[in-house]
């Protein structure tokens, strides 16, 4: 299990009982969405990462890897989702190379749910998993504190009621895999150009029982027009005081030698 | 400026160059308003690859100190020097260790990949979610003011003279508009064969 | 409102503390010295929670001395001064950190440069070539800002020092009882004569 170490927590809330401010962490704004098709399960994703106001990240991965069938959206704390992903990944890799079976998408929504519910919400990862193993095709969401549900089409973060809107105006029982591509690109775009914490492009992972297609930028929709002009500066702009070159070849040249005084140098010698 | 991250101020900035990538740094070390020292260096060197670390001076020294131990630890156990990449993701994990007693720092990594000499940077917030960008990084106290600069002055493919050029100006004036920054700069050009160290001349106010 | 302030030349290391132990609004002793010794040619001083300060330092000296036994060989000053830094880290993560603030000024035994280091109670370490902790970092960095040089002899430095002083009776709301000031040379720690007595006017 992760080893946490609390070694600054005492010091950090001393520092915070003189009135100083905690730091913020990234924070994935985040829409992410998934979709049941028929014969798979689609998840989407923007790409924007925020510091506060500051977008932090303007093409960030949100799709994590959990195994070849299971994937994860994650929104909230953007190391959290990182982390818990990955240990969990890692977990499931092990747990299937033992028992000789591919993974299943409840196994990993349960480790997921008690590894969060363990931290009481401290742990600020907001998922959406989603997979294909050999009892079906699955889509959970996961919160923070613990709680799961498991729905046909799902939304989460903070682009989250921009992207159910589309999909409680536009699903429909057995979509094809076009369609729900579609509808979840749609759905993101919506939390793209609605909310402010999602930004940028969409990507989409598409998992059906035969294989797993990530499809990173699937929509670029902000794409940067290319600057008309440009601020190289001319050489020598900039006032340099002092400036050092260390070729790699001369590295040896770098050994620090003491120069020893006369006295210095004198050995000491037992008698 | 009453955040832990505004005690002793600076800035760090890096960014990607054809075959090459800068990192930048102011030089001051602060107390609030009262500029203690304008020697400050936050950029430290861990064989080829660079770690720039802003926010509070004690945690600069200790997060320094300990990835110095961990970097030598790594060469004599693979007998190797370690890779920028692998570096990003040592200073992830080791400040992930510590999500609820973070170590107050916005560590910036950057380096050219070994074998292939492509340019690698990252950056990092103090629990160490990686940012990985293909343009530029930014933080400390100065990051509104950097990422307004480096949005405008850069650009692809620019070579290491015009890559110092862009990153000093872009430093220059970004902590000229912050008052817990600048008092001087150190920029590193990170080249296949050779690095370059520079000491910038900056405001003394 | 206690004074330490440290001066780096070319060829030695001032340390200068106030003479005053206070407590509240009551100075407890007037040849109060701030400064412990850590080996031949380091000296460093101290401010902060009483208590915390003595029972520091005396650690730092103790471990110093410990160390300047067993390998007969002395630390550097910048060996010491990271050595003080990690301690200071260390208990800064603790239930109850020292609450002292450190400078800690030296001449290395092999290449005899003078150094001065700064240190807060967040262990924040800075090597500079003059500071000082306390009220003082206001009245005086200022006043050796316009008048240091590297290059000043002790005499030089005694005087920039009295400078320093001067300004700190003119300004600071309470007598600090005048200053304890040593000097740290390649042949090893000096104590210096130091005209407390003298009267500064205000205006």
């Amino acid at each position: 299990m992760p080893g946490f170490d609390f070694s600054n927590y005492n010091r950090n809330a001393a520092l915070c009982a003189r009135g100083m401010s905690l730091p913020k962490a990234t924070s994935t704004g985040t829409t992410i969405v998934g979709c049941i098709f028929d014969g798979g399960v689609v998840i989407a994703a923007d790409t924007r990462a925020t510091s506060g106001p500051i977008v932090a990240d303007k093409n960030c991965e949100k799709l994590h890897y959990i195994s070849p069938n299971i994937w994860c959206a994650g929104a909230g704390t953007a190391a959290d989702t990182e982390f818990t992903t990955a240990l969990i990944s890692s977990q499931l890799e092990l747990h299937s190379l033992s028992t000789g079976r591919k993974p299943r998408v409840v196994t990993c929504m349960t480790m997921l749910k008690q590894h969060l519910f363990r931290y009481q919400g401290h742990i600020g990862a907001y998922l959406v998993v989603a997979g294909v193993d050999p009892t079906g095709t699955h889509l959970f969401t996961v919160h923070a504190h613990g709680s799961t549900d498991k729905l046909p089409y799902v939304t989460m973060g903070s682009g989250s009621l921009a992207a159910m809107s589309v999909f409680e105006s536009s699903w429909k029982s057995n979509l094809t895999q076009e369609e729900a591509i579609d509808l979840c690109s749609k759905a993101i775009l919506a939390g793209i150009f609605n909310d402010l914490g999602s930004g940028s492009n969409v990507d989409v992972a598409i998992i059906t029982p035969e294989k797993t297609t990530l499809k990173r930028n699937h929509i670029t929709p902000n794409q940067r027009v290319p600057k008309l002009g440009n601020y190289v500066f001319r050489r020598g702009t900039t006032a340099v005081l002092n400036e050092k070159v260390i070729r790699k070849e001369e590295l040896g040249n770098f050994v620090s030698i003491h120069e020893m005084t006369e006295e210095a140098d004198k050995m000491e010698v037992d008698t | 400026m009453s955040g832990i991250f505004a005690i002793n101020g600076g800035a760090c900035v890096a960014m990607v160059g054809k075959d090459c990538v800068a990192i930048a740094c102011d030089l001051r070390l602060g107390l609030q308003a009262l500029t203690v020292s304008n020697n400050f260096p936050k950029i430290f060197q861990y064989g080829d690859v660079f770690l720039g670390l802003t926010g509070l001076a004690t945690d600069v020294s200790t997060v320094s100190d300990l990835f110095r131990y961990k970097v030598n630890m790594y060469r004599l156990r693979e007998e190797r020097d370690i890779a920028p990449r692998t570096f990003a993701n040592l200073v992830s994990s080791t400040l992930y260790e510590k999500r609820f007693g973070p170590y107050f720092v916005g560590p910036v990594v950057a380096g050219l990949e070994p074998k292939t000499g492509e340019p690698f940077i990252c950056g990092f917030d103090s629990i160490g979610c990686i940012d990985f960008a293909k343009d530029f990084i930014v933080s400390g106290t100065a990051t509104d003011q950097l990422f307004g600069m480096c949005e405008s002055l850069w650009e692809p493919n620019l070579g290491p003279e015009d890559l110092f050029e862009t990153i000093s100006q872009a430093l220059l004036n970004a902590v000229d508009r912050d008052a817990l920054s600048g008092w001087g700069a150190h920029i590193y050009i990170i080249e296949k064969d050779k690095v370059t160290k520079r000491l910038l001349k900056g405001r003394q106010d | 409102m206690e004074v330490l302030l440290g001066i780096t030349g070319k060829d030695f290391t001032l340390i200068a503390a106030s003479k005053a132990a206070m407590r509240g609004a009551t100075i407890l002793k007037a040849s109060d010295d701030k400064t412990r010794q850590l080996n031949k040619h380091t000296l460093m001083a101290f401010s902060g929670e009483a208590g915390d300060t003595v029972q520091f330092a005396e650690y730092i000296q103790a471990n110093a001395q410990l160390y300047s036994m067993r390998n007969e060989t002395d630390l550097s000053p910048s060996a010491l001064a990271n050595f003080v830094r990690g301690e200071l880290a260390h208990s800064l993560r603790s239930r109850k950190p020292y609450n002292v603030n450190l400078l800690l000024g030296g001449v290395d035994p092999i290449t005899h440069k003078p150094s001065l280091y700064w240190l807060d109670y967040l262990a924040a370490l800075a090597p500079l070539p003059y500071a000082a902790h306390g009220y003082a970092q206001y009245y005086c960095l200022s006043i050796l800002d316009k008048h240091h040089h590297p290059d000043i002899t002790l005499g030089q430095g005694i005087k920039l020092l009295t400078l320093c002083t001067d300004e700190l009776k003119r300004r600071l709301p309470v007598d600090f009882k005048g200053m304890t000031v040593k000097a740290v040379t390649k042949d090893g720690i000096v104590d210096i004569e130091f005209d407390d007595d003298k009267v500064v006017k205000s205006a």
